[in-house]
Parts: C-alpha cells; structure tokens; sequence
C-alpha cells in the first residue's frame, strides 16, 4: 500500500532517474584521488603507533635522505598553526585542544606526528617508515567508566579529570513519577563503537598561487565554505583569498563534516612548499585516524504503571570521546543528542537525563549518520522490549499504549522537541500489516515447537530533520543553521540553480532541479544544479543533519518563486497583460485561457537581459534571485519491523525480513528516498551485528582493515521493502522533511530487537553490542567460561 | 629497477617503464590516466579496484603492474560502445544502483565478469558473486535489481 499525496506538479514527487547518473557509470566522474595538478607532490603522515605516550623527541634525518623526498615536518614546523578545538560555547564543555601534528603527546593510536612530502605517494610513505620518534608509552584507558575512575590515567593532565562534560537535565517531575510507580524497571546497554566508512576515504589537495596569494583547496568534504572560513583561521589567509572546491564526494554519513588535522597541514604545506600538495589516506588511515561513531553507554530506569503506563525516565548516558573532543562538540555529540531524544514518540512527562562526555585513548568521535540517536534509540526500544516481556504484554501493545497518536499532534516533549505533524501509529500498524505480523506469531509459535527460533523486532521512530537554528536548539546544539539557493535563468533561457547544501550522493543535481523545474515552468533538462565550490555558490554551511532536502529545497522554493515574479512581470509587459493572469508552464508564458498569445521563457529571458523597453527604469536585467532558509523544526517519523532466525547452536543469525514505513511529508522524489532508506538500514545491520571497532587495554586498535572491520556485503542485507506514508509538515516550506537518518536510527533496534526476541525462550542478557555470534551464545548460556 | 611493459588496456597498446612494485590499479590511474578505477582500501577486500584481466574480474590493488604484462585488461571506461552504455550501466541507471559512484566501477566489472560466467544467475547467486564488492550507499538493494533485470538477456 503507497499513500501518496496529491502531485503538487510535474517533476515534485516523480520517481525521476538521476541526472548526474552518466558520469559515474562511464568512470568519467572526478573524486580528489583523479586530480593532477603540474608540479603536484605528494604526502605520508607519521602516526602514533602508541594509544597513550610522550614525544621525547624525532629524528627525520634518515627521511630526509630518502630518494624523492622534499621536506618532513612535524609540530615545531607548523608550531604558528593554533591547535584544533570545539567553536561551541556550551557551559560545562571543557576544551581539549589537538596540535595539528602532536607536540608533547600521543593521545590515540593514529594521532598525526609528523608529515613526510615526496615527489610520488610510494615513496612518501617509504620515507615516512624512517622517521623515528622516540616515544615514553604511558598507561592508556580505553573504557570511558575506567577513564572517570579516580586515579585513571589522565589524557589532559591540565585538565584533572578525563571528564570533558557532566550536566543533568531535568524535565518534569522525575522523583515523584519513580515514587508513584507501581513497577520500575533498569537497563545498562554498551553501544558498539563503529564508523561511516564511506568508500571513498578522506583526502585533499592545496594550491597556493603567491602571486594572487590564493589558496584553493580540493577537498573530500561535506562543508565546503565551513572548512574554507576554519582554513582562513588557521592559516591567516583572508577567507576570500580561500577558494573550497569539493569534486565527487565519494560519500561522507557524517564523518566529512569534520574539520581534520590533516588538511590543516597539506594547506599550510601548500603555502609553505609552493608547490600544490596531495594527500590521500589509506584505508587504515582512515579506520584509525577519521572520526569513530556510536559509542556510548547507557543506563536507563523507568516508571510504570501496572497497566504498563509509562510515568518518567531516567537516563544516564556516557559518551565515549575517544582522544579529542576537538571538532564540533565531538566528544559531547554522541551523548547529548542521544539523552535529548531519549522520549522518543512516547508520552514521558517526567525525564530526567545526565550526559557524560569523556575522553579515552581511541580515536576520536564525530557526526555519524543519527548521531547519537542510533545508541540512545536502540537502548530505549530493547529496555520497551524488556519490559513488556516482564508485564506480559505484547511489545506492539506496549509501544501503542505509551505512543503519541497523531490527534496528539503538534507535541511538546518534555524535553522541548515541538513534534509538527507525523503518523506515529499509522506507521506502526501500515508496517505490521505489511510484514503479517498475527501470522508471525503463530508462525514463532509453531517453529518453536520444532526447536526454530523466529523473533520479530519493532522500531518506530520520531526523526529530527531539517537542521536549522531552530531544531538544533531543541535537539541539544545551540548553533544557527541556515542555508543559500541562487536562482538565475541565463539570458538563454536556461536554468541555474546554485546552492550550500553539499551532495555526496544524495542526488541534488536532480531532487533540486525539480523542485526548481516546477516553479520554473520548464524541463528537467533545462536546469543544472551547481555546489561544490565556494567560488560558484553563496555562502552556506552545507550539508548534514538531514538538513539539504527540507532547507535546500526550500531555498530553491524560495528563490526560484521570486524569479518566476520577474519572469512574469516581463512577460506580462511583452504580452500586455496582466502578470495575475499569466500562466508559466512548459517552457513558456501564456495568457490564463488565450494559450495563443504567449512567449516562450528564452524570449522572455533575453528580453530581460538585452531589451531595456521591457523593464521599468532602474529595474534588474538579471533575472536571478538568492534566498536562504532557516526552517522551522520538522519531524519525520516511521517503523521499521525485522524478522530474523538464530540458530543457538551457531549464534547465526538470518534476516528474513525487513520492512520501513517512512513519512517525510512531501517527497521530493521517492527513488531517492528508497535509495537512503536502503543505504541506512544496510549500515544498521552492519553496526547490530558486524562492526565493531576493537582496542585492547592499551589503545591498540584490533580491527584496523576491512578484513577485520567487517561491513555487510549483498549477502548480508536482506531485501528491504519501503512503504510510503506522506504527512506534509505544515511549517516548511512545500511540506519537506528531511530523511536518510532514520534507518540507521532504527533499524539497529529492529534488528536486534528481532534477534533477542527470537531467544526469548532462553531469557537472553545482552549488555553490549554487536550481536556477534560468540556474544549472542554467551547470552544464551551457551558459551559459559 | 624499472621495467619495459606492454599491455592492452580496452583495445588500446599501452607501453611504459615501470617500478615492479607498482600496482596495476595505480598503473591503470596513473600511467593510463584512467580514473575510473578506484581504490577504496587497497588490501584486496572492498572490489572498487575491479578491473578485467584476461577476461576474469581481478582486484587490480593486489597485482602488480609488471604481472599484467602481456596481458588484456578491460575497465569502466571500456564499457560504453560508440557512446551507447552498456546493458549493465543502463540498468545500473534505471534501478538507482548508485548514490556516491565511487564502488560503481568496480560494481559494473564484477557484474560483467558474472554474467560473462552465469548469463541467468538467480537472485542468490547475484548475491554471492557480487559479495566481493562493498557499496556503503545503496544497501545492494538497486545493484541486485539492476543485475537481475539484465539476466538472461542476450549480449
């Protein structure tokens, strides 16, 4: 069953097939890794091979005689670069500054010591094998817990306490909801530690031009003008002498958000070896050294009713910093946005929350893909699941119960999320439906008595979209988020669409040209959409957060419904008539109801441009608009149902189904919307039940390749069927809201959900994630010692 | 020591000088200035460096260029006739087998090499030869659609 809103036009909400398609199929599509540039060298960072220890001191030497090399530096070199640090000012968040190559320590396996630059990449690294460092290993913690022990080895010791942030929220009344409760109940949950992984890995490339004094940087990066004003600011170059030009972007999921250390230095090494400078990371790079992502631990208490009322929360959520909270609040992402979403789409009067944020000797943490909301989710929906075991009612009962129902809507939490519009239980039931879930239980029933164990796992879910000034405020980051569309028909007629939002395979270059196209009045082929490059967009932040459909698309709106009043203001003076009674369609201008008497958008355009008659005195010959857009909070919803066997005796586990309803209001182009449905939930099953990034006591890293880091391949991901349900918002502009997030804010509950429920028979205790198999037959008692 | 290979890279003689601990992935970029092949962890796991070496899908970041002298090597850029696509890069389209593009070439040999071998695989065997590849965008859910519409259809 689809339910789609009424077409608002010809190209909004058709399944179109991507216009940027082509380029990538030929191979002609250019990622920074296919860029050459004259005189172009190449560099290899040194890194720490310790999780914890003191730089007593480096001897380049033996690298600086290697053949090819051109110079090696390391922090003395780039001592006038100020150290990396959170921009946010949130009270409480202590600052843990990162050299961009380390000065007196190590803080992770991975850390960048020094650089090596040579005339080819192989020789690069051979030469970076050379540099010796002579390090004093210091005890490390890996554990967040073991790190705020008294006594835990500290990483800042200026800093007395590996404790970056300790705050607890309170909303409602939470003492006197646990003192009226009949039951209360408890969960601990570990989230495993995993990462975005995009195929393509970070890298950059800078030019400096002396005469000009002009950098332009190639980067692999989700914020073009974001990194450009942190490069002015690191490297004293005015920001508008710093060009920022993204090619392909082979995927980013949150962890290209991140200003890195290492582009840092190859900008600085541009400038200061006047030669244009490439770095391209390795895949063990990147597993040790760009941001890791969900780790948290989190205890959560709830107070019931009999009835299995739910009273009041508690939370307690430890987020796992890794070496630096160095980056947009980095270490204090996971826990604080997991703790402010912690009531979901469930009626919670009374919550009360504390954030931890603490640093370890791993590797950082960033932005990834529902940050924070992937562990808090998962977390909250087992505890659900839990406790409707335990007062006997089914899990779908329990959540209807304590859900928010759509006559509820709009809704206030009590954590201060202003919920729009939604359909919380249309969702749970159109996904019920859909995956048979009466049969399913008589179906679970009958395999156990043949000794199957068949579990069905349920996630509906409430998505925080849209990332303006606004949700950011009620989502935990208090950070003004906007962005910028330039709408220009060229005096050909033909139709450029600049904007801030960033695709790295999110499909823009189509989604926003239709949307444009519509307002337009003109084909899908006459419009190409620009970004990507500072000195051909206005300014803005780019994209994240789910953020590019919602306000991208509103920009556009904005912009190109501003240029279609000029369009029609000139027309209406080339036909005589009345601008009101003019229709834009199909290329052309006409007059409501006498087609016959028309122009078509060229002639219009080069009017504009060339014919002074046609424009009152002092009026823009340009027919070109740039809007921005901060939208108002807008919140997506859906439900995402698993079915999965386990074998006890293996700890295998098999998905058998997968199904996600998904309402993002107005959808833009449903393909799209499948494709990031798909994407997230592939990277759900992946983070539930095979990635997981290991260190052992000593911050050594145990899953530094992708023979050990293990992402799910086409045998892994089951086939996912999509269910549309589309709730306009009625805050934003056409409707929007964004997705992409949910899934992989879900599906982890859905499918270890599925899993557990599946080994009920056998009471399983699972504290920690992944669902590995040996984890999964310890928690059936199966494995004992 | 650099040495003297010749190799025929989509029916093109291409010579060159090269150190024998290049990789063929970074001879097919670097020397042959063809980019569509891409690395993704050059350890031989991810498949985006999937290339055609006499026929047979080979993971070009784990052999070197000089093993490949001699030899005919097929890449992205060699699918597209007379500038008409590919069944595979026509079906990749129609089914939104992509998002980001950067496993997309490696995707598109894996699948040629399969259907070379099997012209009719099942959606299972879609699956399992196409596991040697990882794409973190599409959750595999358009790359098998995409394959399957284009099995069992002549060349």
């Amino acid at each position: 069953m689809v339910q789609m809103a009424t077409p608002r036009g010809k190209w909004i909400g058709a399944r179109v097939k991507r216009v940027e398609d082509p380029r990538f199929l030929t191979g002609d599509a250019r990622y920074v890794a296919d860029l050459t540039l004259p005189r172009m060298v190449h560099a290899a960072f040194v890194r720490s091979p310790y999780g914890h220890a003191r730089i007593k001191g480096i001897d380049a030497s033996a690298a600086l005689a290697a053949p090819g090399v051109i110079a090696v530096l390391t922090h003395a070199d780039v001592a006038s670069v100020p150290p990396l640090q959170d921009p946010i000012a949130l009270d409480g968040l202590k600052k843990t500054p990162q050299t961009v190559l380390a000065s007196d320590k190590v803080r992770f396996v991975g850390e960048p010591v020094a650089v090596v630059i040579a005339e080819d990449r192989y020789l690069a690294e051979d030469a970076a094998e050379l540099v010796q460092v002579d390090y004093e290993p210091l005890p490390a913690v890996t554990d967040a817990e073991a790190a705020m022990a008294e006594g835990a080895p500290l990483l800042f010791e200026d800093l007395g306490s590996n404790v970056v942030y300790d705050q607890t929220y309170r909303f409602g009344d939470p003492d006197s909801a646990f003192q009226q409760a009949d039951r209360t109940f408890k969960k601990r949950l570990h989230t495993n530690r995993f990462m975005a992984s995009p195929m393509e890995t970070r890298g950059c490339i800078g030019q400096y031009d002396r005469g000009l004094g002009e950098l332009t940087f190639w980067s692999s990066t989700q914020m073009p003008h974001m990194l450009r004003l942190s490069l002015a600011g690191f490297l004293g170059i005015p920001e508008q002498k710093i060009r920022v030009i993204t090619p392909e972007v082979g995927g980013g999921f949150g962890q290209k958000m991140t200003l890195y250390p290492e582009e840092v230095v190859v900008a600085f090494l541009a400038r200061h070896l006047q030669r244009p400078v490439k770095w391209i990371e390795d895949r063990r790079e990147n597993l040790m050294s760009a941001t890791h992502a969900k780790e948290q631990i989190i205890e959560l208490e709830a107070a019931l009713t009999n009835d299995g009322t739910l009273l009041g929360l508690r939370a307690t959520c430890i987020g796992d910093g890794g070496g630096y909270s160095f980056n947009t609040a980095s270490a204090l992402v996971e826990p604080q946005a997991a703790a402010l979403m912690m009531p979901g789409l469930y009626r919670v009067a009374n919550y009360e929350a504390r954030v931890v944020a603490v640093v370890t000797n791993k590797t950082p943490v960033g932005a990834f893909r529902a940050v924070g909301w992937t562990a808090g989710h998962t977390a909250r929906e087992l505890f659900f699941d839990e406790i409707a075991r335990e007062l006997g009612m089914d899990p779908v009962e329990f959540r209807r119960k304590n859900m928010i129902h759509e006559d509820e809507l709009p809704y206030t939490t009590c954590s201060g999320q202003v919920y729009d519009s939604g359909s919380y239980v249309k969702s749970l039931d159109l996904a019920l439906q859909t995956v048979g879930y009466d049969e399913l239980r008589a179906r679970q029933a009958e395999l156990r008595a043949q000794g199957r164990y068949l579990g069905i796992g349920i996630s509906p879910y409430v998505e925080p979209t849209a990332w303006g000034s606004e949700i950011a405020l009620q989502v935990g980051f208090p950070f003004p988020s906007h962005d910028n569309a330039r709408v220009s028909i060229e005096p050909s007629g033909k139709v450029t669409v600049a904007v801030t939002t960033h695709s790295h395979g999110q499909g823009h270059e189509t989604t926003l040209a239709q949307v444009a196209a519509d307002i337009l009045g003109v084909d899908l082929a006459d419009v190409t959409v620009v970004f990507g490059d500072t000195a051909a967009t206005p300014w803005g932040m780019g994209t994240y957060a789910s953020r590019s459909a919602v306000i991208g698309g509103g920009a556009v709106t904005l912009a190109a419904q501003e240029v279609r009043e000029k369009i029609l203001k000139i027309a209406g003076r080339m036909l005589e008539a009345d601008p009101a009674d003019l229709v834009l369609a199909d290329g052309k201008v006409s007059v409501q109801g006498s087609p016959d008497r028309s122009v078509t958008l060229a002639e219009v355009a080069v009017s504009s441009y060339f014919v002074n008659s046609v424009r009152a005195e002092g009026e823009d010959p340009t027919l070109t608009a740039t809007r921005f857009y901060d939208p108002k909070a807008t919140y997506s919803n859906g439900c995402i149902v698993v079915v999965a066997e386990v074998d006890p005796e293996t700890g295998q586990v098999r998905l058998d189904r997968v199904v996600s309803v998904e309402d993002c209001g107005t959808v833009l182009n449903p393909m799209i919307v499948d494709g990031q449905i798909h994407g997230a939930v592939a990277q759900g099953i992946g983070g539930t039940l095979y990635e997981h990034l290991v260190y052992d006591d000593q911050g050594q890293l145990l899953t530094g390749t992708f023979m050990d880091y293990l992402l799910p391949t086409a045998t892994e991901v089951p086939p996912i069927q999509v269910e549309h349900l589309e709730t306009p918002s009625p805050v934003t502009v056409q409707g929007i809201k964004g997705m992409g997030e949910g899934g992989l804010m879900a599906s982890p509950a859905a499918v270890a959900g599925a899993v557990l429920d599946a080994l009920a028979p056998f009471t399983p205790k699972v504290e920690e994630l992944p669902l590995s198999p040996e984890r999964i037959l310890r928690a059936i008692g199966t494995i004992t010692d | 020591m650099k040495r003297a290979i010749a190799l025929t890279i989509n029916g093109v003689r291409v010579e060159a000088e090269v150190e024998p601990r290049k990789t063929l992935a970074d001879f097919i970029r670097e020397d042959a200035e063809l980019t569509g092949t891409k690395l993704g962890c050059e350890h031989g796991v991810c498949g985006a460096c999937t290339v055609l070496l006499n026929g047979e899908a080979v993971r070009s970041c784990l052999i070197f260029a000089v093993q490949a002298d001699g030899a005919e090597i097929m890449t992205v850029e060699g699918l597209a006739q007379n500038g008409q696509f590919h069944k595979l890069q026509q079906a990749f389209w129609e089914n939104h087998a992509l998002q980001c593009g950067f496993c997309t070439p490696g995707f598109l040999m894996s699948s040629y090499a399969l259907l070379q071998e099997n012209p009719n695989p099942t959606e299972d065997e879609i699956r399992e030869g196409l596991s040697g590849n990882i794409c973190r965008c599409t959750g595999y859910q358009g790359i098998v659609a995409a394959v399957k519409s284009v099995a069992g259809s002549a060349e």
